[in-house]
């Protein structure tokens, strides 16, 4: 850690960054998210697997926008949050300083093109509790995913927390809060509930990098992550593209190939 | 007051037959990690030994989802349909003293000066049985708040666990009907000294010290550095028992619709957007602060109450591990 510590504090006193989003330890020993201005705050420091909150989450805030460079210590969804973020024109290369931490050595990236072969060295096998749940949701008839999904639901409050945590989630205006024409009924009704989650996985489609904020954040314990989960598996094997993993753009659902298998889009 | 004792083999009964006869019992039940008040079919799906549960039963008296009225058109006449109150009795079973000091503030904050109708048609239907705590975590801080963990505010009837049973306590004439109702289950009783029965939760701040800061905190130079964490997930505000905004929406066709009322949160950008895009509280930072200040400020002025009951609800939920009791010992700091 003194090594992460050291590096971090000379990038403040060379005058590279003057904001570190990092984490700290948190109540039950993870790392929680944390903010350091200067360099005498860097002793709070750690990383490990426990700190896994997305931290690009934060970086649409305009809090941060009075900083001139940010560091950014990123655990693999965050580096992965980043690739997306750059594809869809949201961030430069070269706009962070981004940091990550293996195998107990301090990796910088030179550049969005080294996060892309970072993660594509390390990209995970899917979980296989995960895979078995989906499968045995898969696996239930119609009528009985319909009662599973309306159940799990039903308690949705619509706070919303599943957005405010997905990193991918950054519009200006979500779609849920346009009321002239009101396309997703705001009440936390069944069918109000089961529109908001289902635009909310559409619209993630082949975009969610699978870091699991949206479910770590779901106050109400709903397995919402699986939603999206779900539909990245349609988007790989049909379309072979894993979200978060490219620098440029790569997106099923928004590109257009002239030689494109169906015939409906010439 | 009036003390009766249920014996241990007899609370089971005692709740099982609330149910028989027909009363909706919410009472803790465990979901998956986390406990939520639930409505329960038997006493065994209650989680009895539970520090707290990850939301409150505000729900009882005041809905995430509400139906305010229906309405509906008639040639040229538009219908409009009241809620009818529940026929049954509601009983919020097991909830903690600070529970019940929220359910103190809510009924302040809804039937003080314009009762309103919804929760009051609830409330009078709601009868609540308290259950003192006998353990708490780092997140609890009741006792900085002026609530002790035996605290029977809030509560009709209030319940300790002891050796022999459950020690109850008949706060109101709404418990005491029920005791009587159900008369067969309590024994006769003296006063006991419950002390050795409750937790002991430590003070985590300084109420006096914080009063004498938060009026002038509105232009604290520290809100936007202390909330740089908070990615506004208004988890806090939803899960707290003493958050009372709302919004109203309605779905209608054009022969009629219903008009809801829903939980909002101020720790949501749109909450305070103007209609010309303009947003008074462009940054979280100002909505934290919004959310701390009402806590600590605007209600004390507006009722003489805080609405912090001290539960650790948004400490404990918060994705980012705010915590509301580094936040206020920040401010009384400087």
């Amino acid at each position: 850690m003194s090594d992460l510590i050291n590096k971090t504090s000379q990038f403040f006193s060379s005058g590279i960054i003057d904001l570190f989003i990092g984490y700290k330890k948190g109540r039950l020993g993870e790392g929680k998210p944390a903010f350091f201005t200067k360099p005498d705050q860097l002793s709070e420091l750690i990383f490990d697997e426990n700190c896994i909150v997305n931290l690009a989450v934060y970086l649409r805030k305009p809090e941060l926008k009075k900083y001139s460079k940010i560091g950014i210590l990123a655990n693999f969804g965050t580096l992965r949050a980043l690739l997306q973020l750059a594809a869809e024109n949201q961030i430069t290369d070269g706009q962070y300083l981004i940091l990550t931490v293996a195998d107990g050595k301090v990796l910088e990236f030179a550049n969005l093109k080294a996060i892309e072969e970072y993660v594509a060295n390390n990209l995970p096998k899917p979980n296989p509790e995960r895979l078995a749940l989906l499968k045995e949701i898969e696996s239930k008839s119609r009528e009985e995913r319909w009662d599973f999904w309306t159940r799990e639901l039903s308690s949705c409050i619509r706070c919303y927390a599943c957005r405010a945590a997905c990193p991918l989630c950054y519009c200006e205006q979500c779609l849920v809060e346009c009321n002239q024409p009101q396309w997703v009924g705001v009440p936390p009704t069944g069918l109000g509930n089961l529109e908001w989650h289902i635009v909310r996985a559409m619209h993630l489609a082949g975009r969610c990098i699978s870091c699991g904020e949206c479910e770590a954040a779901c106050p109400m314990e709903i397995p919402l992550g699986l939603l999206t989960q779900k539909l990245n598996m349609t988007i790989i094997s049909n379309f072979g593209q894993i979200p978060g993993t490219k620098r440029e753009p790569d997106y099923a659902l928004s590109t257009f190939k002239v030689d494109d298998k169906e015939n409906f889009i010439r | 007051m009036e003390y009766k004792l249920i014996k241990l083999e007899k609370i089971q009964e005692f709740i099982n037959s609330l149910i028989a006869t027909g009363k909706q019992v919410l009472a803790p039940k465990q979901k998956k990690e986390k406990v939520f008040f639930s409505l329960i079919h038997s006493f065994e799906e209650i989680a009895m030994d539970y520090i707290q549960t990850a939301f409150s039963a505000k729900s009882a008296v005041f809905p995430k989802c509400e139906e305010l009225y229906t309405f509906e058109k008639n040639g040229k006449e538009t219908i409009l349909n009241n809620p009818q109150a529940p026929e049954n009795d509601t009983i919020v079973f097991g909830m903690r003293p600070c529970d019940g000091a929220a359910f103190d503030y809510l009924a302040t904050f809804f039937l003080k000066e314009n009762p309103d109708y919804h929760f009051k048609m609830r409330y009078d239907n709601t009868i609540f049985v308290g259950l003192t705590c006998s353990s708490g975590d780092e997140f609890c801080f009741c006792s900085s708040v002026g609530i002790s963990p035996s605290d029977t505010r809030g509560s009709d009837l209030m319940l300790t666990k002891t050796e022999n049973g459950y020690y109850v306590e008949i706060i109101t004439e709404k418990g005491k009907k029920l005791v009587e109702q159900f008369a067969n289950f309590f024994e006769q009783i003296e006063q006991i000294d419950k002390t050795k029965y409750v937790a002991n939760i430590q003070k985590r701040f300084d109420s006096s010290a914080l009063k004498e800061k938060i009026s002038g905190a509105f232009d604290w130079e520290r809100w936007e550095e202390t909330s740089l964490p908070c990615f506004g997930c208004g988890t806090c505000a939803f899960s707290c028992p003493t958050c009372t905004c709302f919004d109203i929406q309605d779905e209608a066709n054009l022969l009629g619709g219903t008009r809801y009322r829903i939980w909002d949160t101020c720790a949501l950008g749109i909450f305070t957007k103007h209609a010309s895009g303009h947003n008074p509280r462009e940054k979280q930072s100002e909505r934290w602060r919004n959310r701390i200040l009402h806590k600590f400020l605007y209600t004390d002025e507006q009722f003489g109450i805080l609405s912090c009951v001290g539960c650790g609800r948004c400490i404990r939920n918060c994705p980012a591990e705010l915590s509301i009791i580094e936040q206020v010992n920040a401010i009384t700091e400087g």
